[in-house]
């Protein structure tokens, strides 16, 4: 009497986020605590992750059913059912929500303070010139502090994937790797098709393009007659 | 005798003059001024790393780092500069001033990755340079890390 169905609940583009996320942002903590040489990386992958952001920022308005933002986003009644324990659908439950605008919003933190901070030793973000020294100096301290919040806020995801692993008894790892899940209830996931996968990822390399300074302009080329006291 | 109690006098003035107490605002200033100076050496070098190399212009900059680091900057973190302003409020943590072996250890490391800097910059290796100059880059900010206030 087994009436569990199969349904898609992540579609690919959200899986490949995920997972290309978590080793990105694997990448960024190891390269922003250890410094050195591994300063330069910690800025390429950060460009890496705008683009992965943005492309899910995107993807939450015109990718698949689970995916998008206003289908999870948790709405007074949907607490209010789900504090109940009367929550049956698939997808993010409002609290699972709750944990993906807090680390999108964390992350979006971190990216925008990061494009315009410095090192005080020979790394600046790539938007650094944007900005004055004063400002840069700011965000670079709230830089600092915030990762810990990623941290906490990772660290909490994965123990609310422990908890469900282990005590409900479901669990969500696999779902997120194959992209399916067995439901009572519920409908498999329809919409981002391949128009909206191009218009998602044309924004996202738009953003990493503007996040990358390259059309910053040139600081003018020294003109030869200006030269500098060769002491 | 009465040349022997001169002579002691005159030594335990002019020791007490080697050790004249820097003035905390002073202190602040020239320790703002002995970074911001390696500061400027270091996006030398970083520059020269990226783009072309020039040996001189390396080798000039990372000198200045090695000179600063083996010139004692300890004897400007005097009792009383945890606090107060020199070009700018001082950054350092009290902490500093505590940790007595652990600061010691970074400002040795910090030491000896900036005489490993300068050695490699007069040889005009780019690789090395570039190798050195991370590790120099890591006692930076072993320091900025754990001594200096986020904000």
């Amino acid at each position: 009497m087994n009436s569990k169905k199969r349904i898609l609940v992540w579609d690919l583009p959200t899986r490949l986020f995920h997972w290309l996320l978590v080793a990105a942002v694997v990448g960024l903590v190891v390269t922003g605590k250890v410094g050195g040489n591994l300063i330069d990386w910690h800025g390429k992958i950060g460009l890496l992750v705008l683009g992965l952001v943005v492309f899910r920022l995107v993807w939450g308005i015109v990718g698949s059913t689970y995916a998008r933002f206003c289908q999870f986003f948790p709405t007074p009644a949907k607490i209010a059912t789900y504090l109940k324990g009367g929550w049956q659908a698939p997808g993010h439950n409002p609290l699972g929500a709750f944990s993906v605008f807090a680390l999108l919003g964390v992350l979006i933190f971190q990216l925008l303070t990061g494009l315009v901070a410095n090192d005080d030793i020979a790394f600046v973000g790539p938007l650094y010139d944007l900005v004055g020294r004063d400002l840069s100096n700011l965000a670079t301290g709230w830089h600092r502090l915030s990762v810990d919040v990623l941290i906490a806020l990772i660290v909490l995801h994965l123990a609310a994937i422990m908890f469900y692993a282990h005590v409900k008894k479901d669990n969500l790892v696999k779902p997120m790797v194959r992209g399916w899940k067995e439901v009572d209830q519920g409908e498999p996931a329809r919409g981002g098709g391949a128009l909206a996968l191009v218009v998602a990822l044309v924004i996202a390399l738009a953003a990493v393009f503007a996040a990358s300074g390259v059309w910053l302009p040139e600081p003018p080329p020294p003109p030869a007659a200006v030269e500098t006291p060769s002491w | 005798m009465k040349s022997k109690i001169v002579l002691a006098l005159l030594a335990t003035t002019l020791a007490a003059g080697a050790h004249a107490q820097v003035k905390v605002e002073d202190a602040i200033k020239w320790r703002q001024s002995a970074y911001a100076t390696m500061g400027w050496s270091m996006s030398r070098i970083k520059a020269n790393i990226d783009g072309t190399y020039n040996k001189d212009d390396v080798a000039k900059a990372a000198n200045v780092i090695q000179a600063i680091a083996n010139s004692g900057m300890g004897a400007l973190y005097v009792p009383g500069s945890d606090k107060g302003k020199g070009w700018a409020d001082t950054r350092v943590k009290p902490a500093l001033f505590t940790d007595g072996p652990k600061v010691g250890k970074i400002a040795g490391d910090f030491n000896a990755a900036a005489n490993e800097l300068a050695k490699v910059a007069a040889s005009g290796d780019a690789a090395a340079v570039k190798d050195a100059f991370g590790k120099l880059g890591g006692t930076c900010k072993a320091c900025h890390d754990d001594y200096r206030t986020k904000q």
